[in-house]
């Protein structure tokens, strides 16, 4: 247990803990103040940070997975559909080529015909060429003179010869136009010798067919080769025959393009071509959706922390302004309870002191009048009168002693409170009675300003007689000569206040924290015992009541005496 | 009030401080008082069946018997006895005490011998 106080002694700042602890040092409100804003801030932030950076990456990573999956559809049917347009170009060759035309083509205008009537219904095919076993072309209709060229040496030949059907990569030629051509191979039947009938198409062909599969749904589509040549334009990458990159990935994979964006690549082999068709979209990160998303959580949550922000900022600064106060009022009562305390512990000193007393100026007192006996009785001698003068002013000392300790055991006495009904006016005109004379030699003015409708109050009179007698008396006092004193009564907060005001020499500040200590006078030496204030002091605690006082040196002092209509007794 | 009403006072002074009752005894002896003295609460009862004196100045604090205690002895059995409460330790609250237990009066030291006397005529003449 103790060793756990000693922990959190260590990690908590002294503005956390209870003020009692550090005594009477202030705690640093400000540093309290920041500690539990940012813990307040910590504990409402922590939880929505949480919560959109979860939802940020999951709907990310959703996006992420989702646009993959488009992108293959899209790459998927794209290829299916320039596969269906090789295959129908193809089936065009291979119909014009039947087997046992080759006779037929390599003689007159078979061909050219056969040119025409093709390129009536299908205007793109350039040239068509008839080559014999050997590698010779035989016949040729175009608009190059191709006739008699020998294509043996050739890889396309090869492979058409080797498989029957060969599509070429796009290339300029001797034309110096983009195309590519698509050959065909048959067995005559007759000499039973292989031959070739190759077509060449304007690449734009293949252009205008990737246009009409291109949507918006991606950023750029285009054609490349087994060699990474564009074969048809691309949005990025340059018009067609121009180098696409180094190396091709088959499949759906990510990139990061030079001006930072991410790009999704989709490629998909196009069968029996030497083609490939490359997809690019742009990442989701560049997509509307996701835009849209992203600023509308960031201001959800900002919103969320700036309401927190005010709300806690307030919230704190309401708390730090409760405990400051709290501390205050602690403060005040641990104060006032050491001084109450200080004040009884003097009293009981005091009362000590002037019990011890009494014995010894008692013995002094019988002592003097013994002498004084005896003198009056013996014959006069030579310094008999200065001898019976000593023995006054011991007397007169003795009495003054005894003034002390009776005033002294009068402080002691207090706790004897004898309790009755009574007006407070009456008490306080009273006390005016005794004072009568001493004001009017002294050219005292007074200014009674008595509430009658106070009712009685049940208290000590004696002890009220001697409280209102004390401090009229300090006023008279204070004022010396030609003055006024002033004497409010009210009723105020359910309670009688009292206020005696005058307008004398006043009391200096560092003098007024004192006044209520016992022994604590500014009268000359003899004049006061310094006792009548704190007297005064401890039978007001006494009667429940409380007293103030204000001063200002020169324009006069005033004592506030509040008491409870009904007095318990403390 | 009879002239030589002191010569028939007779005063039985009981404290512990013998400077002080001494002192105090020769000066009512002066004043023509008969007087005895008691040094402790134990004493100042024998004295008191002894001397039967009409007035007691009792001391309240003694070593061996407390005044109060003395006060409430006598109380029994010499209801008859005034008694004056002299003391420097009183309060208000023993004074009282002292009171309701038949004390006739509490005064505390110093006291005037002037006062005293007047207060030792006045217990007597209320026997």
């Amino acid at each position: 247990m103790n060793k756990k106080t000693n922990i959190t002694d260590k990690i908590l700042p002294s503005s956390l803990k209870i003020s009692i602890e550090h005594g009477f040092n202030r705690r640093s409100y400000g540093q309290f103040r920041m500690i539990l804003f940012f813990i307040m801030l910590t504990i409402t932030a922590v939880p929505v940070m949480t919560i959109a950076m979860l939802g940020y990456s999951n709907y990310k990573s959703l996006l992420q997975k989702d646009e993959h999956i488009q992108l293959k559809w899209q790459l998927d049917g794209s290829v299916r559909a320039i596969e269906q347009m090789v295959d129908s170009l193809k089936s065009v060759v291979q119909f014009a080529a039947r087997r046992d035309r080759y006779a037929e083509l390599t003689t007159g205008n078979n061909l050219r015909q056969l040119f025409e009537r093709l390129h009536r219904q299908y205007p793109f095919f350039a040239d068509l060429g008839v080559i014999d076993q050997q590698g010779v072309q035989q016949a040729y209709y175009g608009p190059y003179d191709l006739q008699d060229t020998d294509y043996s040496g050739e890889s396309w030949f090869k492979a058409v010869y080797d498989q029957g059907l060969h599509i070429s990569r796009v290339y300029r030629g001797y034309r110096l136009v983009p195309h590519f051509a698509i050959a065909v191979s048959n067995i005559d039947p007759e000499t039973r010798q292989k031959w070739v009938l190759r077509a060449t198409i304007d690449a734009e062909t293949l252009q205008r067919f990737v246009n009409t599969i291109k949507t918006n749904a991606s950023d750029d589509l285009f054609l490349i080769d087994d060699e990474s040549v564009l074969q048809t334009r691309s949005d990025y990458f340059g018009t067609t025959l121009s180098k696409f990159s180094e190396e091709v990935e088959m499949g759906i994979w990510e990139d990061i393009s030079p001006q930072g964006e991410t790009i999704l690549h989709g490629i998909g082999n196009i069968r029996a071509t030497p083609w490939s068709l490359v997809i690019l979209k742009k990442g989701y990160m560049n997509q509307s959706d996701w835009l849209s998303f992203r600023s509308r959580l960031f201001l959800i949550v900002f919103a969320c922390m700036a309401v927190s922000v005010v709300v806690i900022y307030s919230l704190v600064t309401l708390i730090t302004s409760l405990i400051r106060k709290a501390d205050e009022i602690q403060m005040g009562m641990m104060q006032e309870a050491e001084h109450t305390d200080k004040l009884a512990s003097i009293g009981r000193l005091a009362s000590g002191v002037a019990h011890e007393i009494n014995n010894p100026l008692a013995i002094i007192n019988q002592k003097t009048g013994l002498i004084d006996d005896l003198l009056h009785i013996s014959s006069d001698f030579d310094q008999k009168e200065t001898v019976l003068l000593s023995l006054k002013s011991i007397d007169a000392s003795v009495e003054r002693c005894k003034a002390i300790t009776h005033r002294l055991l009068g402080f002691a006495r207090r706790t004897e409170v004898l309790f009755a009904h009574f007006s407070v006016n009456e008490i306080i005109k009273e006390v005016l009675q005794f004072l009568e004379n001493s004001m009017l030699y002294n050219r005292i003015k007074l200014d009674l300003q008595l509430q009658n409708e106070i009712p009685q109050i049940f208290s000590d009179h004696i002890q009220l007689q001697q409280i209102f007698l004390n401090i009229i008396n300090n006023a008279i006092d204070a004022i010396g000569k030609d003055g006024t004193i002033t004497i409010i009564s009210n009723l105020i907060a359910g309670e009688v206040r009292i206020v005696i005001q005058d307008d004398g020499v006043g009391i200096p500040e560092e003098v007024l924290p004192h006044i209520f200590e016992p022994f604590f006078t500014t009268k000359e030496t003899g004049k006061g015992t310094g006792l009548g204030l704190s007297i005064t002091y401890g039978l007001i605690k006494k009667l429940g009541g409380d007293i103030t006082v204000r001063s200002n040196v020169g324009k006069g002092t005033a004592f506030t005496i509040t008491l409870p209509i009904n007095c318990e007794q403390k | 009030m009879i002239e030589n009403t002191k010569e028939n006072i007779k005063v039985l002074i009981a404290d512990d401080e013998i400077e002080f009752s001494s002192t105090l005894q020769t000066r009512l002896n002066l004043r023509k008082f008969q007087t005895v003295m008691a040094n402790s609460g134990e004493e100042t009862l024998r004295a008191v069946e002894e001397e039967e004196p009409d007035v007691l100045l009792l001391d309240l604090k003694m070593p061996d018997l407390d005044g109060l205690e003395v006060l409430a002895r006598l109380k029994e059995e010499h209801a008859d006895i005034k008694v004056i409460i002299l003391t420097g330790h009183g309060s208000f609250e023993v004074g009282r005490e002292g009171m309701e237990l038949g004390a006739f009066d509490y005064i505390m030291k110093p006291v005037d011998l002037t006062i005293l006397i007047a207060k030792i005529e006045e217990a007597y003449a209320s026997r």
